[in-house]
């Protein structure tokens, strides 16, 4: 790439060609004051508090969309500059009410922050103040007479979450920011717009007035909801009522974070300690044949299970984790997010990657904005909240991943070596494209946008990973990675999924054997977070430990809050395999998994100021060298009749954020018009679903936005067991009316 | 006295001299003498004399302490006052959580909310007296002079938490009111002779 050079306050520097002054100016130390700039969006030139002077050109140029050219010469610092930009403050501070005293903000305030750097201490412009609503917006509050209108909300809202729900309405002195095409604000409540409002207009509802942030103390944590772990910071405060977590921030500069991290936290427990509790806990592993196991659990309690499982003998239940290790078996390296963010061709595949994974879902949404990445959605149902960035949705029928595959990677993969070559011809494409209606056109289309990119992602979701045929359609897509030049994203379900499937040796979940301990799963003695539990451990929020995440980053967990009942290494150090700390088994990780022989003390958790990422450390991907072969295609199964797909609603991922209040869990059968039709169901219906043997009594909704013939169940609420080795999609039988009537 | 003589630590100057006091006794006769000596002496009358004189004297300078109390200084710091708004009554305090913040010996806790009104309230206030070194911070950084430190130093209780809720703290309503809630002077305080506006807030 070519360098620039040019001159900065007279100091030779040096830029890349996508870098702006502005950048270059953060990188080398310079400071110059910004209002609206957001490192991770399109710069919206909006406070004009980022002009520079370039040496022999009129007039002042905003350094952060401007691009230096070579041997210019550029002034930061001027007489002129100070007047122009301490002009613009003025204006900002011209009626932005008093009340600092009780604002949210309470002091992390840019405005505050400026006004006081550039001595703003009156008022020198009037404008004839006018009447601005207070608004609420479910989690959110908007308070427009604070907004400085930097757009840095509608800017993040639209490029790196990809809702689009809100939009600037303009109108000189009285421009709000307004909720697109309502009058409620309909999106799906990460919270982000909070993050990086300047000022305290946009604030989260559960926090206003609540406390400051002086207050509160910062543990720098990773979010334990999806497989993401994302950075953040519970924010923790002692109060009226002992400890607790009042919010949750994240360094939105560099991360982003979804409603779940911000506002599912408030799940926290106490614990108690009572001895015979801990026996019997020790007393049922030791009598046990089996523990199964949640893979929300840490690294280090992983490596304490299989300890437990060498020393006594027992077998190790994950089923989760063990489909995730067979899944990516064949391939060689897995992708990350970033290798997301800066894709021009996305592929997504089996799953409802809004709901399942939106920490990947903001990865598309950049690729798309910033990259414009083409990005294909292959799924059976289409995804409202994806419709902004998708280019191509490709509609198949349930059950036909695997056919799915098989005529991407017949389409896709050139130079294939002849054993491959002779499997891809034999494939009965006809009989493929027929039952999974995936046609020939689809195929077209998707090939002629692949030829024009360069960098290939594909993100293989739940729905394939939980396919009984789930191994070839892996080995399948390895030919894609091998092949047609793809890197592959794995959605793993969990926070640690991963973690676990690199620690422990998994059994084969076999649900008839009795005596069957559980960690974190029901199971005869079960061991939980949850208080109606047999003995409670302390959830992962309130616990020091590691995780692995989907990009095989390996990141520390905090202590939010004391947890004052006992964790996995009690048990284990009545058992004689325990050590002081759980955290001392972190330097213990296997290494022949990839792991790294780090102290956990020594884990950084957090961005730089130019935002290199020092979280943790990056598991090292060991090839498996497993050889795996090519299966013939099975018919495609069929899925006739009343057809449900299990997936929770966006932010819900597990039994904790479904006892969050602030994200409201709702048990309801979600549908399209046309399955109510379909199942005979109207809106608001009280109705049983009985599928294998189980029966559950929901609400039916009616959706609008959803089409197709298939209906949306939770699976928060359902019984762990009963959906363990399950294919996502369920032929079930509705009947209205609750079964006890 | 002058000064130089004052400052004067010289000690083997002859101004001082040492004071006449007997040798201790020694022996075991010597130290039983003494004893009877000073038991029979009525050493204790004399003192007695003194107070009786005085009392018939009625010239009797104590303060009758639970009727009479002296007059503390307007500076005092004592137990503190939550203080209303004239006219409507309304709670100074906004909530923002300064004296907390300022707070040396960490006694202050503050609990806010947003009311019915969309405005921030306090919800629970707290000062933990026992800990309280009545430094008077919390009154100093308050910028809408509602914690103020009153007069009040009785500290006499059955509990201590009988004088740490915002309530027992709060001036009660009635005497916010019709304008007989005392004004504390001090920083920040209104200054005497200035005429007080009614609250701008009584909207």
């Amino acid at each position: 790439m070519n360098k620039i050079n040019f001159k900065l306050d007279g100091i030779d520097v040096e830029a890349s060609s996508d870098e702006t002054i502005l950048s270059v100016a953060r990188r080398v130390g310079l400071y110059i004051p910004t209002m609206c700039y957001l490192k991770k969006t399109t710069p919206s030139a909006s406070c004009r508090l980022c002009v520079v002077e370039v040496e022999g050109v009129d007039g002042m140029i905003l350094s952060c969309q401007a691009k230096p050219t070579q041997d210019i010469s550029v002034t930061t610092n001027s007489e002129a500059l100070i007047k122009e930009r301490t002009n613009i403050m003025k204006l900002y501070s011209v009626n932005h009410p008093l009340e600092c005293g009780v604002c949210d903000k309470s002091g992390e305030c840019d405005l505050q922050n400026k006004t006081a750097e550039f001595g703003i201490d009156q008022q020198s412009f009037s404008a004839k103040d006018q009447y601005r609503e207070v608004k609420e917006w479910g989690l959110l509050g908007y308070n427009p007479s604070l907004c400085i209108m930097c757009e840095k909300c509608t800017h993040v809202c639209n490029e790196i979450i990809g809702d689009d729900a809100i939009e600037i309405e303009y109108g000189g002195y009285s421009s709000t920011i307004t909720p697109k095409g309502s009058d409620t604000l309909d999106c799906t409540f990460c919270g982000e717009c909070i993050a990086v409002c300047p000022v305290g207009a946009l604030t989260s509802s559960d926090f206003h007035y609540r406390a400051n942030s002086w207050e509160l103390t910062k543990v720098p944590s990773t979010c334990p909801h999806c497989s993401a772990g994302c950075a953040l910071e519970y924010e923790v405060k002692n109060s009226h009522g002992g400890e607790k977590i009042y919010r949750v921030v994240n360094d939105y500069e560099h991360t982003t974070l979804c409603g779940a991290g911000r506002f599912g936290f408030d799940y926290i427990a106490d614990g108690s300690k009572d001895e015979m509790k801990l026996q019997s806990a020790v007393d049922a592993i030791k009598g046990a044949k089996a523990i199964r196991f949640s893979s929300q659990i840490s690294n280090e309690e992983a490596l304490m299970l299989q300890k437990i499982k060498e020393q006594q003998g027992l077998k190790l239940f994950n089923e989760d984790a063990r489909v995730y290790s067979k899944f990516t078996t064949p391939f060689s390296s897995l992708a990350t997010r970033e290798d997301v963010k800066s894709s021009d061709a996305i592929l997504i595949l089996g799953s409802r990657i809004s709901s399942d994974n939106p920490a990947i879902r903001y990865a598309i949404t950049e690729a798309s904005r910033h990259r414009g990445a083409s990005v294909v959605n292959l799924h059976p149902i289409e995804d409202a909240l994806m419709q902004n960035v998708i280019t191509q949705f490709v509609k198949y029928e349930a059950g036909s991943e695997e056919g799915v595959m098989a005529l991407l990677v017949q389409r896709l993969v050139c130079d294939v070596d002849d054993a491959t070559k002779r499997y891809l011809d034999s494939l009965d494409d006809g009989y493929l494209s027929a039952e999974s209606n995936f046609g020939e056109d689809e195929l077209d289309e998707i090939a002629a946008m692949l030829s024009r990119k360069e960098s290939r992602v594909i993100i293989l979701g739940a729905d394939l990973l939980s396919h009984p045929r789930a191994e070839n359609i892996a080995v399948l897509a390895s030919l894609l990675q091998r092949y047609a030049g793809f890197k592959v994203l794995v959605v793993a379900s969990q926070i640690n999924t991963v973690g676990v499937s690199l620690i422990c040796d998994l059994d084969l979940d076999d649900k008839s054997i009795d005596g069957t301990v559980g960690y974190g799963m029901p199971a005869e003695f079960t061991i939980s977070y949850d208080d109606s539990a047999d003995l409670q451990v302390a959830p992962l929020s309130q616990q020091e430990g590691t995780v692995v995440t989907l990009d095989h980053q390996l990141l520390p967990l905090n202590v939010a809050v004391e947890f004052n009942g006992y964790v996995l290494n009690d048990i284990a150090n009545i058992l004689g395999i325990g050590k002081r700390d759980t955290v001392d088994f972190t330097s213990e990780l296997p290494q022949s998994a990839g792991f790294k022989s780090t102290a956990f003390d020594l884990l950084e958790n957090f961005y730089q100021h130019d935002g290199l990422d020092t979280r943790g450390y990056f598991i090292d991907q060991t090839e498996s060298g497993a050889n795996s072969t090519l299966e013939d295609i099975e018919d495609l199964a069929e899925f006739n009749g009343t057809v449900i797909y299990r997936c929770d609603e966006v932010l819900q991922f597990n039994a904790l954020t479904a006892k969050c209040a602030a994200l409201g869990a709702d048990s309801a059968l979600v549908g399209s018009a046309q399955f109510a039709v379909a199942a005979r169901v109207s809106d608001g219906d009280l109705i049983t679903i009985t599928s294998a043997g189980t029966d559950r009594v929901r609400e039916f909704k009616l959706d609008n936005t959803l089409k197709g013939t298939i209906a949306l169940e939770p699976m928060v609420d359902r019984e762990p067991l009963s959906l363990l080795g399950r294919y996502r999609y369920e032929k079930v039988t509705i009947t209205k009316g609750s079964c006890d009537e | 006295m002058s000064l130089e003589e004052f400052k004067n630590r010289d000690i083997s100057q002859s101004n001082y001299y040492k004071v006449d006091i007997d040798e201790y006794p020694t022996t075991n006769s010597a130290k039983f003498f003494q004893v009877v000596r000073r038991t029979f002496k009525g050493e204790m009358f004399v003192g007695l004399w003194v107070v009786l004189r005085e009392m018939f004297k009625f010239n009797i300078h104590t303060l009758q302490y639970p009727k009479e109390k002296l007059p503390i200084t307007p500076r005092y710091r004592a137990i503190h006052e939550m203080q209303r708004l004239f006219e409507s009554g309304t709670d100074r305090c906004i909530g923002c959580g300064l004296c907390e913040k300022i707070c040396i010996s960490d006694c202050i806790r503050i609990d806010t909310r947003y009311d019915e009104s969309s405005r921030k309230e306090v919800s629970e206030y707290t000062i933990n007296l026992g800990r309280c070194i009545f430094c008077g911070y919390c009154a100093e950084v308050c910028p809408e002079l509602a914690i103020v430190h009153g007069g009040r130093y009785e500290n006499v209780s059955e509990q201590r938490e009988h004088f740490t809720l915002y309530e027992d703290m709060l001036t009660p309503i009635d005497s916010a009111i019709n304008g007989t809630q005392k004004e504390y002077p001090g920083f920040g305080a209104i200054t005497p002779n200035e005429s007080v506006k009614k609250t701008p807030l009584a909207y």
